[in-house]
């Protein structure tokens, strides 16, 4: 995206259905996926709607979200786009974090993450889907929303946090982070500090689970010569360039961060395959084989293992096209842009939406389509048009743990049991309530011993 | 037919499964700030290392590895 010049640039044409006051936000709360794919519809690569005052242009198609995608944080801000974490994260932490500290938080994240940690990951993850179903029986019958929701939480409290916090998990823990996630509903993107009983919850949540963390740090400070491998042993080794660690407020905000960033979008995601798997018994068959030809001798689902698996990796891709948890991607527009002729004007903000990217009949014939068989999806040539897990230098961190988890789960899960829908096909729906997609409640399945 | 490495750096957020699958090739290394990010050490790898490299182009989380065969 080019500097504005001052030659004769036009706006971006407007959404119509502007209301005084409140903008477009009444439609956008019915369901925001569709308003977006309904903006785009209307006006083009470039679509400006009203959020209650915050100007918006929706970035739509490749180029335009490529651009999106590939701008820096000095001219298209994160941190101003996305001050409603803050008070989830912490002050001081990420997008509260001067641009020097959060590229430096952003990089102990991401230590975090790599491939050395992985490794012991897969074997954490592998772990909890054998004890998760360890007393399932033959046959059943659960809320897999429900079951992911606390699979994943265990998954991440382990690999972050280690082994005696997460087995000493309690209620307590996991009702204050659903405190967290309701947090972040649309209207704290307008404002997160309004009095509202969410919020107060939100807030009484962060204070209690910096408690709750502080403990466990204090406790590794006091027997300093233990290893861990965990997540939290790299926040606590990590350190600013002048030398100084990160403080414990710090430190708790990275593991909120982590944990908030991976665990809705992974449950909502892993309840979503499990949903399409029962839904399409044919495609379930075919991946079957695979996991059985691949882990035929009773191989360990170790990270190396679980590398390909292309079957069910265009699977968890199909998935992801027409369920992206993260639905809108914001950023807030520092300097005046011109894009392709086009003036956004600093102070607006700009947005990317992947639920409707995904939905471009250009890239992806027959959108609304459930088909694993289709070309695949994940690949350098749909970089800009698949974007799940956005792209470009801020693509999500996470990406690479977040599939070896969905692949670890479904490759221990399909050879033992096969799922079935409970309700009629079409009751399992996306539900828009949440900023981060999901399956709607409640999304019950049958499962039963193979 | 030898073999060309590029990497697009930009996209790169160093989370070194390159390293893992071909050391002899890549080198992931710290940044004056932000995310440590991948170095290629040889640009026109011997025929030996087709298969790591191209495993470590494949598995690349961020498609940040591109290999041409010239």
């Amino acid at each position: 995206m080019a500097d504005s010049a001052a030659v004769d640039l036009k706006l971006p044409p407007k959404v119509s259905g502007e209301k005084p006051g409140v903008g477009h936000m009444e439609e956008f709360d019915v369901n925001f996926a569709r308003f977006l794919m309904h903006c785009q519809e209307e006006c083009g690569e470039l679509a400006e709607y009203n959020m209650a005052g915050q100007q918006t242009v929706l970035m739509s198609g490749p180029e335009a979200q490529e651009a999106f995608l590939k701008t820096l944080d000095k001219k298209l801000s994160r941190a101003a786009a996305y001050q409603a974490t803050v008070p989830v994260f912490g002050k001081g932490v990420i997008f509260d974090a001067t641009p020097d500290r959060m590229k430096t938080q952003l990089k102990i994240q991401v230590d975090a993450l790599r491939y050395q940690n992985m490794k012991h990951y897969a074997a954490i993850i592998a772990q909890e889907v054998q004890d998760w179903v360890a007393d399932w029986g033959d046959e059943g019958e659960l809320d897999f929303l429900d079951e992911f929701i606390s699979l994943t939480l265990h998954t991440a409290c382990h690999c972050l946090l280690g082994p005696d916090f997460r087995y000493k998990m309690t209620d307590e823990f996991k009702s204050l982070y659903h405190d967290l996630e309701k947090g972040l509903q649309a209207i704290a993107f307008v404002d997160p500090y309004m009095q509202q009983p969410v919020f107060e919850a939100r807030d009484h949540a962060r204070a209690r689970l910096q408690e709750l963390i502080s403990a466990i740090i204090a406790e590794r400070r006091a027997n300093s010569d233990k290893e861990y491998g965990d997540a939290l042993e790299t926040f606590m080794s990590g350190t600013y360039k002048d030398g100084s660690p990160l403080s414990d407020n710090e430190i708790t905000g990275l593991v909120i961060a982590t944990m908030f960033a991976g665990h809705h979008t992974s449950s909502g995601t892993a309840a979503w395959m499990a949903v399409e798997f029962a839904r399409n018994p044919q495609c379930t068959e075919e991946i079957l084989e695979e996991l059985t030809t691949l882990f035929a001798d009773g191989a360990e689902l170790t990270f190396e293992a679980l590398r390909e698996i292309p079957r069910l990796e265009s699977f968890m891709d199909e998935v992801l096209r027409l369920h992206p948890p993260l639905v809108l991607l914001m950023r807030r527009v520092i300097e005046d842009i011109d894009y392709k002729g086009t003036l956004i004007e600093a102070g607006k903000t700009v947005a990317i939406s992947t639920y409707g990217s995904h939905r471009n009949p250009e890239y992806f014939p027959d959108p609304e389509r459930f088909d694993p068989h289709r070309p695949k999806v994940n690949s350098p040539e749909l970089m800009w048009a698949y974007i799940p897990f956005g792209g470009g230098p801020h693509k999500c961190a996470g990406n690479a743990f977040a599939q070896m988890q969905l692949k670890s789960i479904f490759a221990a899960l399909l050879p033992k049991y096969e799922f079935e829908l409970v309700a009629p096909p079409e009751t399992y729906q996306d539900d828009f309530s949440a900023m981060v997609l999901k399956p709607s409640s409640p999304c019950r399945l049958r499962y039963r011993k193979r | 037919m030898p073999l060309k490495v590029k990497v697009d750096r930009d996209l790169c957020q160093g989370h070194s499964v390159c390293l893992a699958e071909c050391p002899e090739v890549f080198d992931v290394v710290e940044q004056d700030e932000g995310y440590p990010v991948v170095k290629v050490l040889l640009q026109e790898p011997p025929n030996v290392l087709r298969e790591k490299v191209l495993a470590a182009a494949k598995y690349c989380p961020n498609h940040v590895i591109t290999v041409e065969e010239s």
